[in-house]
């Protein structure tokens, strides 16, 4: 690869890529301290739009009940998720069907799970609400789990679990003691990527959610910002959001590159 | 391994997965073969009529324009993917791990706020109007918020990083000798890249076009926010069916319709991947 | 002869198409340190799985004390296995790794840690009990794995090419140590291995297993000395095979050389003559079990001199190992013409 490129034209490609994808987050960003809080004109520093916001009952309200789904979701999500990896790689033939169950949550287009997932709670005559909401960020969340941990199992060393039986552990025993401490970092890894999907998630939100004002969460409260017109607050809203995304995928990315003891 | 299959640990997770996916979509896909109800409802009788509506010509210019901004979309972001790609696997080895995160960063914020920024930019007091003003541009800007191009960049813009990463995956893994040897052999660099280097990475050019195309065709949040709802989406019209139409059905088959053109296209896909890696010998 | 501690009657086990396991009978006795050796895919490793209970045999019997155990789960069997790869788990430290299986019994704390404390002492690794699997060295590691099974004290220890991951020095000393504590222990050991100087060094009996068939059984003494096959003859050190054919009782070469075996083949039958190196001696009459060779190759290793001969009466070139006093005595150098003689009591034949 190296001596086939000339590099300085993969230099010029890379920053401006680079430019294309930064330029327009770091303008909101910087927009969130402009005390004018238009793009057009800096008027000065100050960050008199994130205490507007946290003067804003509507917007605390939705980013409440964000979190309620995400943290909820996330640990039912790892719990199954994780579950679902361990008995998945455990098997040594591995089914297509199961395979193709287990992936779909990533693949099938958000707006299909959404109405799918709000026909099937209204035809069942499910009131509608948060809890509706977790109930179908488990569907995906669970799936993004299970294919983190996977990944990692995909080099675990099975000859521990089969030592552990031998040590006299029953498979309960073994799965607590020997293989979810190994599969640890993985575990949290999936966890904290199901957490910042879940943070994240609009659109199935947005259908499964019910009418009532007080199940709206924050990624919805910011779509009907938006289409109700720029305003500085939602720059100061979008750099918080953007700011905790990125946070928490940069601590599971370390977890998950972070390697085992012992490998 | 243990002869036993710990069945108790899948059962869970696979129950979720029944319940709340499988049977919804199953529902859906009977959903459009169902007849609309006079009062939005929903009536039990079998008929083909959604699925017929969905090749109506009232609809085809719809999905022509999709289509077209869907298929645009994923072109652009896989020359300027596919090229960032190529520079990250060329740069030194300790650098490409940072600089593919620092790529794939952006995917992982959140989408309304990253098409938000769009808007900021483009917006007739936004950022790019600024500037242009600022360096003596007194005449009119042409309107750049809410036009199909603002859709395209918004689209292109989001995406992107999930198409580097594609992209990055076959030619990360492609041994630099190759193309010394194909050097060594006598082809120039370009000879080179288009005999050697891009078919060996054709996966990640489809995994990437497939995507950025169906998520696209699917959207409706862009759209809404870029494109000012001067137009539609497939997206956007089963929103409609479902938010405001009220028509079930009719929004069922074009779910369904959406899915199949997905599902033909992975099919595509996994046709070209296998060509690719020559890996036909599974029979 | 007292109730043997363990008794493989008839055992099968079959892979699909594969038959690997195919009849095996074996009595193992308390205290042995016994040795499965073979080539990979002879089937000693699905052998070892089924003693642990990792596999269920498809038929036959496994019975351990006068109890038959072939259906009972690995973590319920008074056996315990050394894992190949060792097999340690990388977030616990070397102590917590060894008291992991005394745990699982639910041992008293107090017992578990002089248990713990005491095998960690034979092991000579006391001052490294809080390290984690991956600070220690190979040979370490091998260590704590033979500890963390010998600790529970099994009726059985199954050791799985225990000293296959060593290099080649430390293996030497492994192989001393391990006869070792096998003898302060008093625990029966067997060793699966497909290094048969390893298994000839260290185990009372060997078993040779060959496509899941057990070939022959015995102390490396016998099977080096008596091999029953051909396969055996050739699998267990070097041998020189010289083609013949029986006539009259006797056994002739291509050339016309007369060779007598220990047991001869049936009439008129071809087959091999099979004698080692070191049994061929320089000098000697020409006549039975005589042959006249030219020098090729001669090689030097230290405690002995390889010399490698052409001759009519074989198409394979002979070998012969001379001590250094026996190639002091009389210097050889290519070309040279020499007359060897051997016993018939050291040569086997084996039909072809």
């Amino acid at each position: 690869m190296r001596g086939t490129a000339n590099p300085r034209l993969m230099l010029m490609i890379l920053s401006a890529v680079f430019a294309f994808l930064y330029i327009p987050i770091s303008v909101l960003f910087a927009l969130s301290f402009n005390e004018g809080g238009l793009p057009t004109a800096w008027t000065g520093f100050s960050v008199k739009w994130y205490g507007a916001l946290f003067r804003n009952g509507d917007i605390m309200g939705a980013a409440l009940n964000t979190l309620i789904v995400a943290v909820v979701s996330t640990i039912m999500a790892t719990i199954l998720g994780t579950l679902l990896a361990v008995g998945v790689e455990i098997r040594r033939r591995k089914g297509r069907f199961l395979e193709t169950i287990i992936f779909a949550p990533m693949i099938i287009p958000d707006i299909v799970l959404a109405i799918a997932l709000l026909s099937f709670f209204s035809l069942l005559n499910v009131t509608m609400g948060l809890h509706t909401v977790i109930v179908s960020h488990v569907v995906f969340n669970l799936a993004f789990v299970c294919s983190v941990v996977r990944a990692r199992l995909k080099t675990f060393d099975w000859s521990i679990v089969e030592a552990s039986t031998d040590l006299g552990a029953p498979m309960p025993v073994t799965l607590w003691r020997v293989v979810l401490p190994v599969m640890m970092p993985a575990v949290i890894a999936g966890a904290l990527l199901a957490f910042t999907l879940s943070l994240d998630e609009f659109i199935i939100a947005f259908f499964t959610a019910g009418a009532g004002r007080d199940s709206i969460t924050l990624p919805m409260q910011i779509f009907a910002m938006i289409r109700f017109g720029v305003t500085p607050e939602i720059n100061a809203l979008a750099a918080i959001v953007m700011t905790v995304s990125v946070v928490i995928l940069a601590i599971s990315q370390r977890l998950n590159r972070g390697g085992l003891p012992g490998q | 391994m243990t002869d036993r299959k710990p069945l108790y640990l899948m059962t869970p997770a696979l129950a979720w997965l029944t319940a709340f996916m499988v049977v919804p979509c199953l529902l859906i896909l009977a959903l459009g073969f169902f007849r609309r109800g006079i009062y939005g409802g929903i009536e039990y009788t079998f008929t083909l009529e959604n699925i017929a509506l969905v090749f109506d010509p009232l609809y085809a210019g719809i999905f022509l324009k999709s289509a077209m901004i869907a298929g645009l979309s994923a072109l652009i972001a896989v020359v300027i993917g596919y090229a960032a790609a190529y520079a990250i696997a060329a740069a030194p080895q300790r650098r490409q791990a940072t600089l593919l995160f620092f790529a794939v960063l952006p995917f992982w914020s959140n989408y309304l706020v990253r098409t938000y920024a769009w808007i900021v930019m483009l917006n007739r007091e936004g950022l790019i109007a600024g500037i242009a003003h600022g360096l003596g541009w007194g005449g009119e800007l042409p309107k750049m918020l809410y036009t199909e191009s603002a859709v395209v960049i918004g689209l292109v813009y989001n995406y992107l990083p999930f198409v580097i990463l594609a992209c990055y995956a076959p030619l990360s893994r492609l041994n630099p000798e190759i193309a010394e040897a194909s050097r060594d052999l006598g082809a120039s660099g370009w000879t080179t890249f288009r005999r050697v280097i891009l078919p060996a990475t054709v996966p990640g050019i489809a995994t990437g076009f497939v995507f950025v195309f169906v998520l696209s065709i699917g959207n409706f949040v862009t759209p809404a926010l870029l494109g000012g709802g001067q137009f539609q989406m497939i997206g956007n019209l089963i929103y409609a069916q479902f938010l405001t139409a009220n028509d079930w059905p009719f929004g069922a088959a074009l779910s369904i319709f959406l899915i199949a053109i997905m599902m033909g296209l992975l099919t595509l896909q996994t046709f070209a991947t296998e060509r690719a890696s020559g890996a036909r010998r599974e029979e | 002869m007292t109730q043997p501690l363990l008794t493989i009657r008839g055992v099968e086990k079959r892979f699909g198409a594969v038959q690997a396991i195919d009849g095996i009978d074996l009595d193992i006795q308390e205290n042995e340190f016994f040795a499965l050796l073979g080539a990979s895919g002879s089937g000693k490793t699905t052998l070892l799985r089924m003693l642990a209970g990792f596999e269920l045999p498809d038929g036959g019997q496994i019975i351990l004390d006068g109890k038959d155990v072939s259906r009972v789960p690995p973590n319920h069997r008074p056996v315990n296995l050394m894992f190949q790869s060792y097999a340690l788990f990388p977030h616990m430290s070397v102590a917590q790794n060894i008291a992991y299986g005394l745990e699982m019994e639910k041992l008293p704390k107090a017992q578990i840690k002089s248990r713990v404390d005491e095998i960690l002492e034979v092991i000579q690794l006391a001052h490294l009990a809080a390290r984690k699997p991956d600070q220690l060295s190979g040979g370490q590691r091998q260590r704590v794995a033979l500890a963390r099974a010998l600790v529970k004290r099994p009726r059985l220890l199954l050791l799985d090419e225990p000293l296959g991951a060593l290099d080649k020095k430390l293996r030497g000393e492994m192989q001393l140590e391990l006869k070792r504590i096998q003898h302060e222990f008093g625990i029966t050991f067997i060793i699966v291995t497909h290094d048969q100087e390893e298994a000839l060094v260290m185990a009372d009996r060997v078993a040779i297993l060959q496509d899941g068939k057990l070939l022959q059984c015995g102390t490396p003494h016998e099977i080096y000395e008596q091999p029953q096959s051909r396969f055996a003859a050739d699998f267990i050190g070097v041998m020189n095979f010289i083609p013949v054919r029986e006539e009259g009782g006797k056994l002739r070469a291509a050339d016309g050389s007369i060779i007598a075996a220990a047991a001869s083949l049936e009439p008129g039958q071809a087959g091999v003559a099979a004698v080692r190196p070191e049994r061929l001696r320089i000098g000697g009459a020409a006549g039975e079990n005589s042959l006249i060779g030219t020098v090729t190759a001669t090689a030097y290793h230290g405690l002995d001199l390889q010399v490698h001969l052409k001759s009519p009466a074989s198409p394979d070139p002979v070998l012969m190992r001379l001590t250094a006093d026996a190639a002091e005595a009389r210097p050889l150098k290519a070309g040279d013409s020499v007359t060897i003689h051997w016993t018939a009591r050291d040569t086997r034949a084996f039909p072809v």
